[in-house]
């Protein structure tokens, strides 16, 4: 039976690689609606990777109660110990954030000052892939840079660049798991709170590291808690929350790029239908010879069924591939009050596309099959 | 002798319905034919020689009547016993050849061992081979039904025809499409069929010439089989 089957995936394989025009114009069809279908689910998964709580998150976001962007969030750097002394806290690090654009942007330059002693202790997963940690030590204006941000503005140790009025000398490129690092610019807080013009001693944000995933919450709590009557009150989140209701705009618009995908879908069904229709169409005597010698109608439809199955592949393949690298090559980053989407390629988005692609060859190839399958033979013989 | 008949046709019609008119080419006809006979059909167009040779096929059923081919009736059978049938009993020639076009000679010969699901890749080469070799074509293995003349691919549709070793070959008006030189070899090779491998032929034809190479010669009037057989042997009951 499964022999059965490959000889009539073989006969398929000869209809598509005979006609060739055809074929490789309904791939190529097939291909961009599956490009398009896969950048849109690499949005989608890229998103709720920042904003999905999973059961590992252990980092919480102090931001200024009632603020949405960096530009007008404003707390104290003192807080700091305040909040290192709460229970459940293992680390906090005050961060300054300063963009060029608070609002949804595809290129958004991002700087983030740290103090200069917690950067490594606090993310021990940066990797330093040039220059080195000494360098960005050794001066005040130093940067170390995201190896995509470094790659899409073709910036090396030593360089220097400007944005946002804060002009900074490049002391290294690292790399990190978390894609955020990997698309922004780390400098001393000092010397951004200067070249900012917010001022020594007031930061954007507090990222708050929990003992315990369980614990979050309580020590959000506890948090707000403290500083509820203090001059500038906190809104305490965990990290993905955060992300999740600060970036609102760019929300909406990875949302609305769902609709494309659909209509991606859509146009490759209807593209792939049209093209077996018409095969079948053409084909009605040469099915009917296929019966008359032997061939079943189950058979004779196995033919298109595999046909749309193998353009599904073919394209699929090209389409999500080549999405894949796209993305990979691009590095493309969505900006919004400060936060950054990384638009990153990954191999589920793939294989997921490429199963759609078959799926929708297989719905498309129903209809035709049944054309070229139930026409009696001897009526489909006179049409000639 | 009824019993050695290869082909029984008892009381057999077609009808069908076309619009409001019920259309009936094919009457209560009986004919026998032995096995290993080469038979020609004649008639005017419309006097149910195509049909007749559709329910010997098996690709069509009668409406009413007994017909027995090899043994088994086929009036009794389900659409997939019939398909079934033809894959192993039946060999078709149309008069347009109908290869399929994207398909090499080897390729169109090979379609109906692909149906036989014991036969290996070696073995179906083989028989492709020898059937390609008999027909005269063993060179133009390779050649698509476009780059063939139109006798050469009615002889890759005759080793199509008889590749998987039928008892019975259909042909319907197998040399209508052929100038004289190349009808007169199809002519030959079908009498080989007969002669030589025993396979039982029923050819529906027009032209005169072509019936000569039969055996025997029936004529075929308005859905009836007329009396005027000149030769001994075909039972007309």
């Amino acid at each position: 039976m499964i022999s059965y089957v490959w000889i009539l995936c073989g006969l398929a394989f000869k209809q598509l690689t005979r006609h060739r025009i055809r074929s490789l114009l309904t791939i190529a069809g097939v291909s961009i609606g599956m490009f398009l279908y896969a950048s849109v689910e690499t949005m989608q998964r890229s998103l709720s990777v920042v904003t999905e709580a999973t059961s590992e998150d252990n980092t919480l976001v102090v931001y200024r109660e009632n603020r949405f962007c960096p530009a007008t969030s404003r707390l104290p750097e003192r807080y700091v110990d305040d909040i290192q002394r709460i229970d459940g806290v293992v680390e906090a690090l005050p961060v300054q954030i300063t963009v060029n654009n608070c609002g949804a942007s595809l290129d958004v330059i991002t700087f983030r000052g740290v103090p200069t002693e917690s950067l490594q202790n606090y993310n021990p997963d940066l990797e330093i892939v040039s220059g080195s940690y000494q360098a960005w030590r050794s001066r005040s204006d130093a940067a170390l840079v995201g190896r995509h941000f470094a790659q899409r503005r073709g910036l090396e140790p030593g360089d220097q660049f400007e944005a946002v009025g804060v002009r900074v000398w490049v002391a290294g490129v690292i790399d990190s798991p978390e894609a955020q690092d990997n698309n922004v610019a780390y400098v001393h807080l000092p010397f951004l709170q200067q070249a900012s013009n917010v001022g020594l001693g007031v930061v954007t944000q507090f990222n708050v590291r929990v003992q315990s995933p369980s614990e979050m919450e309580l020590v959000a709590e506890r948090i707000d808690a403290l500083f509820a009557s203090d001059e500038n009150p906190t809104d305490t989140r965990p990290e993905k929350a955060f992300f999740a209701q600060t970036a609102s705009e760019m929300i909406e618009l990875v949302g609305f790029t769902r609709w494309l995908g659909l209509g991606a879908v859509f146009a490759v069904l209807g593209l792939v239908a049209n093209a077996l229709l018409l095969a079948a169409r053409s084909r009605v005597m040469e099915s009917a010879v296929y019966q008359t010698i032997g061939f079943s109608r189950l058979a004779v439809g196995m033919i298109m069924v595999w046909e749309g199955a193998l353009l599904g592949l073919a394209g699929g393949l090209l389409g999500c591939l080549s999405a894949g690298l796209f993305f990979y090559w691009n590095r493309f980053t969505l900006g919004n009050e400060g936060l950054t989407l990384a638009l990153t390629p990954s191999v589920p988005v793939v294989i997921y596309g490429l199963l759609v692609a078959i799926l929708l060859g297989l719905v498309a190839s129903i209809w035709p099959a049944l054309v070229a399958a139930r026409k009696p033979i001897v009526a489909s013989l006179r049409t000639s | 002798m009824e019993s050695e008949a290869f082909i029984q046709c008892r009381e057999i019609s077609k009808s069908y319905r076309k619009g409001q008119a019920i259309i009936t080419p094919l009457e209560r006809l009986d004919l026998d034919v032995a096995k290993g006979e080469f038979l020609a059909l004649m008639g005017p167009s419309g006097s149910g020689k195509t049909t007749l040779l559709n329910l010997i096929a098996g690709i069509d059923q009668p409406t009413s009547g007994r017909l027995v081919v090899g043994g088994r009736d086929l009036a009794k059978l389900s659409r997939g016993e019939l398909t079934e049938w033809r894959a192993q009993n039946c060999g078709y020639i149309f008069q347009l050849y109908h290869l399929v076009p994207i398909l090499t000679a080897y390729e169109n010969v090979e379609l109906p061992l692909l149906l036989n699901r014991s036969l290996g890749r070696k073995e179906r080469s083989k028989r492709v081979e020898s059937a390609l070799e008999l027909v005269g074509l063993a060179d133009r293995s390779n050649h698509r039904p476009s780059e063939l003349s139109g006798g050469q691919e009615q002889r890759v549709a005759i080793a199509r025809a008889i590749v998987a070793d039928p008892g019975l070959v259909v042909a319907d008006e197998p040399t209508g499409d052929l100038d004289r030189d190349s009808a007169a070899q199809i002519l030959e090779l079908l009498k080989t069929l007969a002669s030589d491998l025993g396979k039982t032929i029923v050819m529906v034809t027009h032209d005169p010439l072509a019936a000569e190479a039969a055996a025997k010669t029936l004529h075929l009037d308005k859905g009836r089989l007329s009396e005027n057989d000149k030769r001994e042997g075909v039972a007309l009951v």
